[in-house]
């Protein structure tokens, strides 16, 4: 230790009596470190916010549809479900047959021109429809979209409880509904009514609130007439930018406080007129279920910890349910289990991004969402390799200034060299003496450099609402990287100086 | 036993088919306490002889005992750490750091002490030089602050610093005006006087060497002449110069 303090003595000497060189070499390093610093924070960042995004966007969440229907590809005739008359998987792609049925996926394969559809499909009045129509299926049990009621609370709490890697489950109902509001009748919209419970915000991650918050479970608990308006609701019915929380809706004539707007933070999915997620109000579950006198479910939502292990959790749903409903092995589900991809290409995926999906993939059966998110990392590489190299020029162009800087610093002070030789340093000494004053530059710039990186990037996220991540590990890495570059610098002039001749040294003018 | 013996001692440079015979076989003793000043013609081998002396550099033929130790064939290292204890140097240029104050100066031998000296004791020492040689005032001041006699005192304390057996000063008044000069050279024969210290000291000036105890002159890698002398004392010229008597006491 004693040995340390004593090289850092001799160093810092020597490094003070050459002010401008040395601030001038220390700068170069700054600049490289800072580089290298901002570029991981914006490469993780951008990492970071792609998870999210697709998180946002839904890729761990499975949807249980309560009931299922199935469609006749009859060259464009609809009929109702029949699943007495299942022929081959392939003949009816849309069954869901103790697995996770792929509807999004089998609409492309099918279709001789496969259309993205924006949102659901029956707001499409282009679209050609081949599947059971509301009067088709109003009043049977076998006919689904969620008019069937086969799904319970038990339902969801067993899930809840029996099946591990499962994250949240909220369980819903849906309905369409009137609003009107309270304060002026004039106002009315009508809308889609989800009764759910108060973890639903945890599970759709893309949202945030604008104005108030989601019902708490007491709310849930309690019935409350409590109402969570969506964005594109909240718009029309109070107009934008207005703050309607407190004010009074009436939904079946009865009044229910609103307590939040829910808006979406991705880009995956932006609030639009006839979405399923900001053109609809929430209310509590149980309100729906006390004031309509039900006791079954539409839906339930469930997420996984891991989004890798949603496809397999759906599985597991699928044996479940069956298991609970007594249904048998001949028999198909009386509900349908979506998951990740189904889910996005079926709403809320942004039409670019289904583009990109589509473009990319030859078949839509191979896409899951790491690969999604593989293709997106992918672009996202690609640039954290040019900011690394730019970073890498940088640091190199650093150690060169370090570099050059001793190199001058021994031509300057053979004298030095030669007095200290003469007055007992050993070529050693003198070795470690530059190399000790290059260490300590460079660390002296990476630590600057660190400082302004996260300057940098605290105003890149401010200014240009760039997300940014600065890790410890890369804070670690850059100044590493700059005591590395360091000594790499300096062995070749601390090797010059040390081999110098203490009697030429001392005649050097 | 002499602080100093060489023993036919060559130093030969081989340049390209030449062979320059810089030393051509010289033998010396010098005891303790003695102040033996070499004087020579530029090329006569008095500086091969002070770099050998000084463990700068090694006799290509010859034995050289330093203090009863046979030096001449000793690996750098252990050169170095010879030179860190047993020498000190006075140089004609001073050879100061810029920019560092004359205390740090005083103590850079001590930096390349093995085992390594506490810094405090570093700062005591280099006091306590600076103290002997009435700088105490100085010790924060830059080189490029102080006159050039002061910076020669704060060389021949950094010379003192270790406290060697031998002091070997290559014209240290070569780049000073003459009182300047006689200041110096009063302060040497003053430290001898005191300490006892052996001072080997090399000069042009026939002068300068009139300081000594003993006057060697050296021609052409050879002794000519190696004389006892009655020093000089330079008491008449110091007359009413109360800073060389304060560099004396």
């Amino acid at each position: 230790m004693n040995g340390f303090t004593h090289l850092f003595a001799i160093a810092s000497q020597a490094l003070k009596r050459n002010r401008v060189q040395t601030t001038l070499a220390m700068l170069g390093v700054t600049v490289g470190v800072c580089a290298l610093v901002t570029s991981m924070a914006l490469a993780k960042g951008a990492q970071e916010s792609i998870r999210e995004q697709l998180l946002a966007a839904g890729a761990n969440m499975i949807v249980v549809t309560a009931g299922n229907y199935q469609i006749q590809r009859a060259e464009g005739v609809s009929s109702p479900a029949d699943h007495g008359s299942v022929e081959s998987p392939s003949a009816n792609p849309f069954v869901a047959h103790g697995g996770v049925s792929r509807l999004g996926q089998t609409r492309l394969v099918s279709r001789p021109a496969p259309r993205f559809i924006k949102a659901h499909f029956e707001d499409d009045p282009m679209a050609i429809h081949d599947h059971p129509t509301a009067s088709d299926r109003l009043g049977d049990s076998m006919a689904g979209l969620g008019s069937a009621a086969t799904l319970t609370l038990e339902d969801a709490e067993t899930i809840r409880s029996s099946i591990q890697g499962v994250q949240f489950v909220a369980s819903g109902v849906h309905e369409n509904a009137r609003l009107t509001v309270a304060s002026d009748e004039t106002k009315q919209w009508f809308t889609r009514l989800h009764g759910t419970e108060s973890e639903l915000p945890v599970i759709r991650r893309g949202w945030t609130f604008p104005y108030g918050e989601f019902f708490s479970q007491r709310q849930v608990a309690n019935n409350d007439q409590v109402m969570v308006l969506g964005r594109v609701v909240a718009d029309r019915l109070f107009g934008q930018g207005i703050d309607p929380v407190g004010e009074k809706v009436l939904l079946w004539n009865q009044p229910f406080e609103v307590v939040g707007v829910v808006g979406s933070r991705s880009w995956a999915s932006q609030p639009v007129a006839g979405d399923d997620q900001f053109d609809a109000v929430y209310v509590p579950v149980s309100t729906v279920h006390s004031l309509l006198n039900l006791s079954k479910l539409n839906t339930i939502t469930v997420t996984t910890k891991s989004a890798g292990e949603t496809t397999n959790i759906a599985q597991l749903i699928v044996s479940l349910l069956r298991q609970r409903h007594g249904i048998s092995d001949q028999m198909p589900d009386d509900f349908i289990v979506k998951s990740q991809a189904q889910e996005l290409l079926g709403d809320g995926l942004s039409p670019e991004l289904a583009r990109i999906v589509a473009g990319n993939l030859a078949t839509m059966d191979t896409l899951t969402l790491e690969q999604l998110s593989e293709s997106l990392q992918r672009a996202n590489n690609t640039m954290l390799i040019l900011l690394a190299a730019v970073a890498g020029v940088s640091l190199l162009v650093g150690g060169i200034g370090v570099m050059n800087l001793l190199l001058l610093s021994v031509t300057e002070r053979t004298r030095e060299v030669g007095l200290r030789m003469a007055v007992g340093a050993r070529g050693s000494d003198i070795a470690s003496q530059f190399i000790t004053e290059a260490v300590f530059l460079s660390l002296l710039g990476g630590l600057l450099g660190t400082v302004i990186a996260v300057f940098v990037t605290m105003s890149l996220e401010g200014i240009f609402r760039w997300s940014t991540e600065i890790s410890i590990a890369s804070i670690v890495i850059a100044i590493i990287t700059a005591a590395v570059l360091g000594v790499a610098a300096s062995v070749y002039p601390a090797r010059r100086a040390a081999e110098l001749d203490p009697i030429g040294a001392l005649q050097h003018e | 036993m002499p602080v100093i013996s060489l023993q036919n001692v060559k130093k030969i440079y081989e340049l390209g088919d030449n062979s320059v015979h810089a030393l051509g076989g010289v033998s010396l003793d010098i005891e303790a306490g003695e102040f033996v000043t070499i004087t020579g013609a530029s090329g006569s081998g008095k500086s091969t002889m002070m770099h050998i002396l000084g463990c700068l550099d090694r006799p290509t033929e010859g034995r050289y005992l330093l203090n009863g130790k046979d030096v001449s064939n000793l690996p750098k290292e252990e050169l170095a750490s010879i030179r860190n204890k047993q020498i000190g140097f006075v140089f004609q240029g001073f050879n100061l750091l810029p920019r560092t104050t004359a205390a740090e100066n005083v103590e850079v031998p001590l930096l390349y002490s093995r085992p390594p000296m506490a810094a405090s004791e570093r700062k005591a020492r280099a006091m306590e030089a600076l103290d002997s040689l009435a700088l105490t005032d100085r010790a924060e001041h830059h080189p490029s602050q102080l006159s050039g006699g002061q910076q020669q005192r704060v060389a021949i304390a950094r010379a003192l610093v270790n406290k060697p057996s031998l002091i070997l000063a290559d014209e240290p008044t070569g780049n000073l005006d003459s009182k300047t000069s006689i200041e110096v050279m009063r302060l040497l024969q003053g430290l001898r006087e005191r300490s006892g210290i052996t001072i080997i000291l090399i000069t042009h000036e026939a002068e300068i060497a009139a300081y000594g105890t003993r006057i060697i002159s050296v021609r052409d890698g050879f002794i000519v002449s190696d004389t006892p002398n009655t020093p000089v004392t330079a008491a008449l010229n110091l007359e009413g110069e109360p800073a060389a008597e304060g560099a004396l006491a």
